[in-house]
């Protein structure tokens, strides 16, 4: 196909979104139905783009010299992009009965929409200046959803969103001007751009330049120190906490750190050096630290949050252990990952949506009145602790046999360390599950008489989630060999 | 043919859906002879599948290398059938006890679950298999620890699932090893990795199998992670109490013979430090088991404390490396799960029958239910070791297989220890015999008048005791097959 419509599949979104505040809906379904059709027909396109790749590169902008906005479709982003636009009609579904209880729905909508341009954007960009432009803009399209509630504490949290991200894409550009400077190419390329002698002369100011944009990046993926952004954020309304502040942005994050790591300094180079021993342990320090901090945690949406946190950091392992394998661990969970939180986010969205409860000691006895949506989160609890069968298990072992290939005895710990995290998963989990089914044995269910499940709206996506877990999880052979060729760079 | 294999795997499981899916029942007995119907037919094919299928079935692949399979080995075809006998007779004696309990359709619906996915653990043909069992185990388990739904239960019940998880995740670091460095998955004699890779790599793998005995030794209530055992089989019905503690815990069992004997190798680890940390380790928990259990006042916790001890004599068998203590160790699997599941169906038919739960108000049962308190003694006197009956012919070919092993100080001072423990256990079991039956003068025991159970809960009662004698007057038969299988595990044919 035409790399046009690569472009056409960014601006699509961005357009629509745009226009919807601005046609005079006579009937709030007219709109819904605008929006979906919006959202499915972009994803449709999307789909055909990824089964009939356009090999050219479309530049939309040719700025100067090396500089340019251009797009193009490779292993990576086929991955990224095939995962968000999977997800976002089935989110955009579910935001539809979410935002009843919400206000200002039309400007909601139109910044819900626009998010899927631009990471679509970052998923297809073709060089590091495309991705850098989006994921700046992905900051900004994002502050309006987060402090939608417009509440003091929504406030505090988009400011702090705003700040830390901000300041992360400052470090991000520190590394891009000297990619583009050094750079023999300003497109990526698996195994880096740069040449064997440039890298040889600047050895070691190039490997901070690489901790700094790999932290840069990393705000988005909330790698400890820079993590107190996420929890905080959870006061958005739950579509977004589901699909944005789990999947689209801070998979972006991880995303851009892999074109950083393979497409730009290329692995060779950084293997074996200070700077990948100094990165493992980070990470392998949030996984423990993410899990730790969702034991303590009370409140539903923010015990989530402080798992995705965990959660990534068992992505930037995969990445941090520089082999193509650590690269097919790592896309493996970014995608079954996205699956079981968004499937787990909803669940708890659902709840509050039902119930107005948000303190998981409030949900005791839930179960027996709202059987679908705790089945659903049973699902998504049993597949983020890796119960093999289900699809967390398979990322882990991807993982996990990474990590032993690489022969690196530091990742040996970080063996240890993503147990340990699916012990503290297991605990923090199924607490929950355990509260909800088996309540104390005078509890008098009339105390939650108003509880039941929610619509078919809601209940669509969360069934299609759970269903995929299971699916991935019984059969993920496909799903490991494309990523398999992604990852050798044969795709 | 040898999908027939599948069929006590999943019908059990199947009905147990089904039973927990369905509408409340609107008569008790067409429940229990749906439940029946469903422990008899899977105990035949599984009966079927024990003694007549050697082929191995692979069902699918989670990923490229792993395989979920299927296939008997001996010591399948043993820990299946002794799984089959009890969880079946149990599940008769449950018929009458459920009924003072609330929530039947759910605990029958567990109970069926749990026994298929027992059977899948002892039917696995490779290690992938066995794990994705255990872990369903530990699941499906739990609603039968908590199933009373008292404060005390529910926490008993967290307290299990996460000591079990935790196991299962120390165990699972070998097991990624193993999948990586092994030759193939499915269980073989003599170890699947071979020996340059174990030596190149002497203590990773070392500290793997350390990981790993500990990890499934959780189930089998091992020191250091034992703490969950006595609090959560005693707050189960008692039924439950009685197959979670004489069966489940056997799987903790059942995987580490899998990983230590015919994943990894017992050559590898004799005389190194794994061997000796693992047999110290048993030997502190068959000693606190007993003095624990010693000095508990409530019956179902003494039990509880007392299969931790039993379980680690157990382990201390395997440990020792040594086919005759192996076999013995074998033995008393069957011993001790006859035995512990009598003793705990015996407490819950007192419980049911007259409610008194601590040893002290038992004082003087033997005038009204002296029909159980016989099979309590019986029993006991097989937990204690006394000929004629199994405890006696396990303990024996532990301590002559200890003495006979070589390992320094532990060759003795493991019998030491078990003698000991012996000796404790006749300490904390038998006085509720003798007051039972003899209260002393004058002391009026009428609340106890005409309080023995019915003959469903009499007969798998007698069944055990008689079992445990029959096999202690003949153990012959069992044992040569058990040493058979120990020589070949141990590779010294």
């Amino acid at each position: 196909m035409n790399a046009f419509y690569l472009f056409l599949a960014v601006l699509i979104p961005c357009v629509g979104g745009v226009l919807n505040p601005l046609i005079p809906w006579k009937k709030r379904s007219h709109m819904l139905i605008y929006l979906e059709t919006l959202v499915v027909v972009n994803s449709i396109l999307v789909w055909v783009l990824l089964l009939n790749r356009p090999e050219e590169i479309f530049t939309l902008v040719h700025f100067t010299g090396n500089l340019a906005i251009a797009f193009q479709l490779d292993g990576l982003g086929t991955v990224f992009a095939g995962l968000i636009s999977f997800l976002w009609p089935l989110a955009t579904l579910y935001s539809f009965e979410y935002m009843t209880k919400e206000k200002h729905e039309k400007t909601f909508f139109m910044f819900y929409t626009v998010t899927y341009g631009v990471t679509l954007g970052i998923s297809l960009a073709d060089n590091f200046l495309t991705m850098y432009c989006f994921y700046e803009l992905l900051t900004l399209v994002t502050l309006p959803l987060v402090m939608h509630t417009l509440t003091r504490e929504a406030i505090l949290a988009s400011r702090k969103y705003l700040y830390y991200s901000i300041g992360g894409a400052a470090f991000a550009f520190i590394g891009m001007i000297f990619l583009l400077t050094y750079g023999e190419s300003p497109d990526f390329i698996l195994g880096g751009v740069m040449s064997t002698a440039t890298l040889a002369e600047g050895k070691n100011t190039f490997l901070l330049i690489y901790v700094f944009s790999f932290f840069g990046f990393g705000v988005k993926a909330a790698i400890c120190p820079l993590n107190s952004w996420l929890p905080q954020a959870g006061v958005a309304p739950t579509p977004v906490t589901a699909l944005l502040h789990a999947v689209a942005v801070v998979k972006s994050g991880a995303f851009a750190i892999m074109r950083l790591t393979f497409y730009c300094f290329g692995v060779d180079f950084l293997r074996g050096t200070w700077a990948q021993y100094l990165l493992m342990g980070v990470v392998m320090f949030t996984i423990v630290y993410g899990c730790s901090m969702a034991v303590k945690e009370t409140h539903l949406k923010r015990r989530l949050a402080y798992s995705t946190i965990s959660n990534l950091s068992y992505i930037l392992f995969g990445v941090v252990l520089m082999t193509p394998l650590g690269l097919v661990g790592a896309l493996s969970h970014m995608i079954f990952h996205a699956f079981m939180k968004i499937c787990s986010f909803f669940c708890a969205g659902a709840i509050m949506h039902q119930t107005e409860r948000h303190y998981i000691h409030q949900l005791d006895g839930f179960a027996r009145k709202m059987p679908k949506v705790f089945a659903i989160f049973t699902v998504s609890a049993l597949a983020l602790m890796g119960v093999p069968g289900l699809c967390g298990f398979i990322s882990k072992w991807n993982l996990v046999s990474a990590a032993i290939e690489s022969q690196n005895p530091m990742a040996y710990f970080g063996i240890g360390a993503l147990l340990l995290s699916a012990l503290l998963t297991a605990i923090y989990m199924l607490t929950i599950v355990i509260r909800a089914y088996f309540p104390e044995k005078d509890f008098n269910y009339d105390t939650i008489a108003d509880v039941k499940d929610p619509n078919w709206m809601m209940l669509l996506p969360l069934t299609v989630f759970a269903v995929m877990i299971v699916v991935f999880g019984l059969c993920s052979m496909p799903v490991t060999e494309l990523l398999t060729a992604v990852a050798a760079g044969s795709f | 043919m040898e999908y027939i294999l599948l069929v006590p795997v999943f019908f059990p499981i199947l009905a147990g859906i089904v039973l927990l899916l369905k509408k409340e029942y609107q008569k008790r007995s067409s429940m229990l002879l749906y439940v029946g119907t469903a422990l008899v037919i899977t105990g035949v094919f599984a009966v079927y599948g024990i003694f007549g299928i050697t082929e191995g079935v692979t069902l699918f692949h989670l990923t490229k290398t792993l395989p979920v399979y299927f296939e008997l080995d001996t010591l399948g075809r043993y820990f299946s059938l002794l799984f089959t006998i009890v969880w079946i007779l149990a599940g008769f004696f449950s018929f009458e006890y459920m009924k003072h309990e609330e929530r039947e359709k759910r605990y029958f619906g567990y109970y069926l679950i749990v026994f298929g996915v027992l059977l899948g653990l002892d039917f696995s043909g490779n290690l992938i298999t066995m794990y994705l069992f255990y872990e369903l185990m530990t699941l499906t388990s739990l609603p039968l620890v908590l199933h009373t739904q008292t404060r005390e239960a529910v926490m008993a019940g967290l307290r299990y699932l996460f000591f079990s998880f935790a196991g299962a995740y120390m165990a699972l670091f070998g097991v990624y090893f193993i999948c990586r460095y092994g030759t193939t998955l499915n269980f073989t004699a003599g170890g699947v990795i071979p020996a340059a890779v174990l030596q190149e790599n002497r203590t990773l793998f070392l500290v793997a199998v350390m990981f790993m005995i500990i990890g499934f030794g959780v189930k089998a209530g091992m020191f250091p992670l034992h703490a969950w055992l006595p609090a959560a089989h005693p707050v189960a019905p008692g039924p439950a109490s009685a197959v979670l503690s004489g069966i489940i815990v056997k799987a903790g069992v059942l995987a580490v013979i899998r990983v230590v004997y015919q994943m990894i190798g017992t050559d590898f680890i004799r005389g190194t430090w794994v061997q000796t940390a693992w047999m110290s380790l048993t030997l502190i928990t068959v000693f606190m088991g007993s003095m624990l259990a010693f000095r508990e006042p409530v019956l179902k916790k003494r039990l509880a404390y007392s299969t931790v001890s039993q379980l680690s004599y157990i382990l201390f068998g395997l440990s020792v490396l040594d086919a005759e203590a192996m076999t013995g160790a074998l033995l008393h699997v069957t011993a001790h799960a006859f035995i512990k599941v009598a003793l705990f169906l015996c407490a819950a038919a007192i419980i049911y029958q007259t409610g008194c739960k601590r040893v002290e108000d038992l004082k003087g049962i033997g005038k009204g239910m002296p029909v159980t308190l016989w099979c309590y003694t019986i029993v006991s006197l097989g937990l204690i070791g006394i000929p004629p009956t199994s405890g006696f012919a396990s303990k024996w070919s532990l301590a002559v297989g200890a003495l006979a092993s070589g390992v320094p100080v532990f060759s003795w001072l493991g019998p030491v220890v078990l003698l000991v423990s012996a000796l404790l256990t006749a300490g904390y079991l038998l006085p509720i015999t003798m007051q039972g039956f003899f209260p002393g003068e004058g002391y009026d025991a009428s609340r106890f008048e005409g309080k023995e159970p019915s003959y469903l809960m009499l007969a798998p009662l007698l069944i055990f005791a008689a079992l445990t004698v029959l096999i202690g007057l003949m153990p012959n038969g069992l044992t040569d097959r058990l040493f058979e299988f120990a020589a070949q595990a141990l590779q010294i044919v």
